[in-house]
């Protein structure tokens, strides 16, 4: 794999002069299977991706583990009961109108991480463009970029994010995509934090004697940026991407706790919202969704980190 | 013609007198930052509640009584009926005498700006509480965990503290009100205040605000824990690598003196960068704090201004908001120019 490996002025020299990427030097290992060496020692990293693997599994196989139907009124048609207790029957209860809960959160996850991912990639997307284009090109373009960024900065994400999320609501035909509105919206509003620290990172890349040698062999500039400077960066994007992972969901459950959620899509934070109506009568119908929110969260914290300490080459032994 | 030349000169000359110091120059360069950007968020939040939907249709619609002409009038006297150029000037204007303009719901027609201060105090009060209180106690752990590093109570304090970073905020204030209010029946679970004179604690009314504090207080204390103690440690171990500390222990000076003399200057340089954002997310983020604790405070407030398309408001407390973040930025660049010169060279 050559994306990431640091490559010093010596090999791309002699890459650009062979032109052939297959003459390579092939001795020793790839910078990504040091990286999972590492990353394999460390316990808490570990967690993480075995935490953020059995939700995605969750997500992916809920017609199989959930015990009832989605949105399927178990207690209520079956027992005319809402509200009914843990039980061997409804694991973690049944809520406000008799819909298990359990299966509710196993429904919910899929949603929940299309959410984190889907927001997450399109603040990477922005932020990598952004990021690398203001720090390699610098001048004009890198001064009117980061005054944006400084605007995405300091805006009261989540006061705007509400508005817009209203915009949203009454523009676009009810129901159809209200997932995907809230997760563009998410994604629109937190690219800038990482735009900073890539811009940061590329300008600390970029004077590295190996873009001096691709400037000097007459590569253009986008080239550059996508194929020089990118990939020497990349170890930063992917622990960035995780966080932001994190981050996405915990937004996503912070504005469907406040109701400005899709009313149509079950999630953990909607679920909350429902269940803080009536923590008195029933503990259960919110206790178990917060619990996966903060057990998804803290996995995608660990990966994260874990990710950092293996891929950071400044720690390398 | 001459006059205006002359008048614009003096003032001229003394932006030039005053700036002739760095750090004075510096802080003029940061405040004329601010104005493009505010503005820029202005439009922001002026556009898009604008499509957010028709405020008289909302307050109107469900009262049959309620003819078309007078929906017409009522539209004009909110001025609604003009092109949003317009409205935006003249927002601005108005603005720039002190003038947010009056609500359209909410407890109709009361000046925004009476509305804001009204609500302003509770958010405050609660915020501030627990931005110091978490200082006070994340400082201390912070530098005790960075000295022990890798010790039991290092563990203890690193795990326990990024757990609390992955909690929802109201996740925690749920499970709080369920355990302390519902259960032990210590606190009262929401609002900041007893309705009923006669149920203060004691008859005291400071008592009374201070039970209805404790525990969103507490809740937000420990949300806020976790990151600044985090941040406390990860800078102080960045700091103790340092030559100048390694100089400082060889110079004999005791280690008390060497982590609180020498090296908690340098790192608490993040966590003053760190207030100062937290100060904007505290007044952002208020909405969800606030809903669950019922607390009656300007997150509340906007989140209602929205559901009842109260423009005035909405912009108003936008306004608010983003005054408040945009000074504390400049009040953090300042410290940070402040504490560590070497930022003002660039």
């Amino acid at each position: 794999m050559k994306a990431g490996r640091k490559i010093g002025t010596a090999d791309v020299m002699k890459e650009k002069l062979l032109e052939t990427p297959d003459k390579r030097r092939t001795d020793g290992v790839s910078q990504w299977s040091i990286a999972w060496r590492r990353f394999k020692k460390n316990k808490a990293a570990l967690a993480g991706l075995i935490i953020v693997g059995a939700i995605i599994f969750i997500a992916l196989f809920s017609p199989i583990i959930a015990r009832y139907p989605l949105n399927y009124l178990a207690s209520f048609k079956e027992e005319n009961k809402i509200r009914v207790p843990p039980s061997s029957k409804y694991w973690f209860g049944t809520d406000y109108i008799g819909r298990d809960v359990f299966s509710q959160i196993v429904y919910g996850a899929g949603n929940v991480l299309y959410v984190g991912f889907g927001a997450a990639a399109i603040a990477m997307i922005l932020s990598i463009t952004i990021g690398i284009t203001s720090g390699y090109l610098g001048g004009l373009v890198d001064n009117i970029l980061m005054r944006v960024t400084e605007i995405f900065l300091v805006i009261p994400f989540l006061l705007i994010l509400l508005v817009f999320l209203r915009v949203a609501m009454t523009i676009a035909p009810s129901g159809v995509g209200g997932l995907t509105t809230v997760t563009l919206m998410i994604g629109l509003f937190s690219w800038a934090p990482n735009a900073r620290i890539i811009r940061g990172e590329v300008l600390r890349v970029k004077q590295n004697e190996y873009i001096e040698a691709a400037v000097a062999l007459g590569a253009s500039k986008w080239r550059i940026m996508f194929r020089h400077v990118l990939p020497n960066v990349l170890h930063v994007i992917i622990v960035l991407t995780t966080l932001q992972i994190a981050t996405a969901i915990l937004v996503e459950a912070g504005v469907s706790f406040l109701g400005f959620g899709d009313p149509n899509s079950v999630t953990w934070g909607q679920q909350l919202q429902m269940a803080s109506e009536a923590v008195k009568e029933a503990w259960w119908e919110g206790i178990f969704p917060g619990l996966f929110i903060t057990l998804l969260v803290l996995g995608f914290n660990l990966l994260g980190n874990g990710l950092r300490d293996a891929l950071d080459p400044r720690l390398r032994e | 013609m001459p006059i205006k030349t002359n008048v614009l000169q003096s003032i001229l000359y003394k932006i030039k007198h005053m700036a002739k110091s760095s750090m004075a120059k510096y802080v003029l360069r940061r405040l004329l930052y601010l104005i493009p950007i505010f503005f820029g968020i202005l439009i922001i939040v002026f556009v898009s509640t604008r499509m957010a939907g028709d405020p008289v249709k909302l307050m109107t619609g469900l009262n049959p009584r309620i003819t078309a002409e007078a929906r017409e009038r009522l539209t004009q006297y909110y001025g609604l009926d003009q092109p949003l150029y317009y409205q935006f000037l003249k927002f601005v204007w108005e603005m720039l005498h002190g003038n947010l303009g009056n609500s359209y719901a909410i407890r109709g027609g009361t000046a925004v700006t009476t509305l804001v201060g009204d609500y302003a105090w509770e958010t405050f009060k609660l915020q501030l509480t627990a931005l110091f209180f978490s200082l006070l106690i994340a400082i201390p752990i912070g530098i005790l965990s960075a000295r022990k590093q890798y010790s039991k109570l290092d563990v203890t304090v690193t795990t326990t503290s990024l757990i609390g970073t992955c909690i929802p905020i109201f996740y925690m204030g749920i499970v709080a009100i369920l355990i302390f209010s519902y259960s032990l029946g210590w606190f009262p679970y929401g609002a900041a205040h007893s309705l009923d004179p006669s149920r203060y604690p004691f008859g005291s009314y400071l008592l009374d605000e201070l039970w209805h504090l404790f525990l969103p207080a507490t809740v937000l204390t420990f949300a806020e824990l976790a990151p600044v103690v985090l941040l406390v440690r990860s800078s102080m171990l960045e700091v103790l690598r340092q030559d100048y500390i390694l100089a400082a222990r060889a110079s004999g000076l005791s280690e008390r003196t060497v982590i609180y003399k020498h090296a908690l200057r340098n790192a608490l340089i993040p966590v003053v960068t760190y207030v100062g954002l937290y100060f904007g997310g505290m007044l952002a983020g208020a909405p969800i704090t606030e809903k669950v604790f019922n607390w009656p405070g300007v997150g509340r407030l906007y989140v209602e201004a929205i559901s009842k398309l109260d423009f005035p408001v909405i912009t108003g407390i936008t306004v608010f908001v983003t005054l408040m973040v945009l000074i504390a930025n400049l009040v953090t660049d300042i410290a940070y120019a402040y504490i560590d010169p070497r930022i003002r060279i660039e």
